[in-house]
């Protein structure tokens, strides 16, 4: 069988543009060609690992995957040539998070949350990668989504470490600083946490949305918990990714939108206990695995959540074991399969 | 303790009744804001949707739209009898400054979107100055 793959910006970090070569691995392994294309290649990513979108020519019997995550001019038009298309969508953050930071990603939001109407009507089937993203997009297009979830593989970051960490009690955050992870409530629930733990610390892990955004939280952090906030913005190697888990006593999300949310798988990997707040696609993936707040509770009760987490051994054990247990859902094997009968009944 | 939920309860019974001060917006004055949608939290300011507006004009969307520089550079070419070889040279010259044309096209794309967001700001302050003024009554102050 030939597959080939859409990814809409490639970047050496992009989760989208990871998973796609992490499928394409996986076809090669089953024996499927076929190539990538992205519309937008960002320098830094492997070279020839994709190829520029406007150089596909399609193939007869070839199956289309498109993993769309943000407006690219044009697509809807190329989508129509395809005549057996996969659509998975993975995240299309709402615009109204950026008009006030960043008006051109605003723009693009916007642009794409038509653009996936659109592709949603014209693709032989449609795939969310959550049941949030699936339910979105079945709005959107009026049509029924399946869903696939990502291909999440814990060998690509190491082993967990053994038992707690030693250190300060370690709060962490691993995502984008942007509005909608919003941050800043991680810095002031963690503020309050402070006047109970003084020696707690808070480590946010990610690429800034833009320089005067990544300024406002550091000031916000430093006149909020001066010196105990440490940001990570740039040159994030898996490995030291990976350490910051190990040296974690608490991974907290207050995300306001998440598609999926990656960092949360990795987190039961690492044995890491979650606290998130239950909004878009998170409590589907934390499941009962953590502690899920509900959007109503204050920033008082989630400074509370993390000194009862960080203070009690047993509570802690029991998220690991529970988060290690809800790993298994997201078994790549099971994932392959779903992805596999998909595929097959596309090109029958 | 071992059930989430149970810690979950506790927090709540504990932060009940004590002061929030740091979960409100804008509590360090003078501060850049990093909230979302600060804007939208203000009193008497509408809340927004992905366009800002409930019904954005015809006009605004285009603008959107159109903010996002994206030249195709397959509509480089000649019309001249045997003019390929002047397609593939134009199409050269794009390809070897690639580095400066990205720049232009980013920075006008920047520029664009601002300009846009601007409007939309100001489309919404309208649009509320009209719904607190009400059918021919004055703007409430």
């Amino acid at each position: 069988m030939r597959v080939t793959q859409f990814v809409c910006a490639a970047g050496p970090v992009d989760a989208v543009t990871n998973q796609g070569l992490a499928w394409r691995s996986v076809f090669s392994r089953w024996g499927w060609d076929g190539e990538d294309y992205a519309a937008h290649i960002a320098p830094g990513v492997r070279a020839r690992a994709l190829r520029p979108l406007r150089g596909w020519r399609g193939a007869e019997r070839e199956v289309v995957v498109l993993h769309y995550s943000g407006h690219v001019s044009g697509l809807v038009e190329v989508m129509r040539s395809a005549p057996r298309s996969l659509l998975v969508s993975h995240n299309v953050t709402p615009a109204r998070y950026f008009w006030e930071f960043e008006p051109l990603d605003a723009a693009r939001c916007a642009l794409a949350r038509e653009q996936l109407a659109a592709l949603g009507r014209d693709a032989t089937a449609l795939a969310g990668v959550s049941a949030f993203n699936a339910r979105e997009l079945g709005e959107l297009s009026g049509r029924e989504v399946d869903v696939i979830p990502v291909l999440f593989d814990p060998a690509r970051l190491g082993p967990a470490g053994e038992g707690e960490p030693p250190g300060p009690p370690t709060v962490l955050f691993v995502g984008r600083l942007a509005p909608h992870k919003r941050q800043d409530l991680i810095i002031r629930a963690f503020a309050r946490l402070r006047g109970a733990v003084p020696d707690a610390r808070l480590v946010l892990v990610g690429t800034p949305l833009n320089p005067a955004f990544e300024q406002a939280l550091r000031e916000l952090a430093e006149t909020l918990a001066p010196g105990a906030v440490s940001f990570e913005t740039a040159g994030i190697s898996t490995e030291r990714l990976a350490a910051h888990y190990r040296s974690a006593h608490v991974f907290l999300s207050l995300s306001e939108h998440e598609g999926f949310g990656i960092p949360l798988l990795e987190a039961f990997h690492f044995g890491v206990p979650v606290v998130a707040r239950d909004a878009a696609a998170v409590g589907e993936v934390v499941g009962e695995a953590g502690v899920l707040l509900a959007a109503e509770d204050r920033v008082a009760t989630v400074a509370e959540v993390l000194r009862i987490v960080l203070a009690d051994p047993e509570l802690r054990a029991e998220l690991r074991e529970r988060g290690r247990r809800r790993l298994r859902d997201y078994d790549h094997a099971r994932t392959e399969a779903v992805m596999r009968s998909r595929l097959e009944a596309l090109a029958a | 303790m071992k059930d989430p939920r149970e810690a979950l309860e506790a927090a709540r019974r504990a932060a009940a009744g004590t002061e929030d001060e740091a979960g409100r917006a804008g509590a360090e004055p003078g501060r850049a804001r990093v909230e979302p949608g600060a804007a939208g939290a203000q009193p008497g300011a509408v809340a927004r949707d992905d366009w800002a507006l409930a019904d954005p004009s015809a006009a605004t969307r285009r603008l959107v739209e159109w903010a996002i520089i994206e030249p195709d550079q397959a509509r480089v070419y000649s019309t001249r009898a045997y003019g390929r070889p002047i397609t593939w040279l134009k199409r050269g010259l794009i390809r070897l400054l690639r580095q400066y044309l990205d720049q232009v096209t980013a920075q006008q794309s920047r520029f664009n979107a601002n300009v846009a967001a601007q409007l939309l700001r100001l489309e919404e302050r309208v649009s509320e100055l009209e719904r607190r003024s009400g059918p021919g009554g004055p703007a409430a102050p």
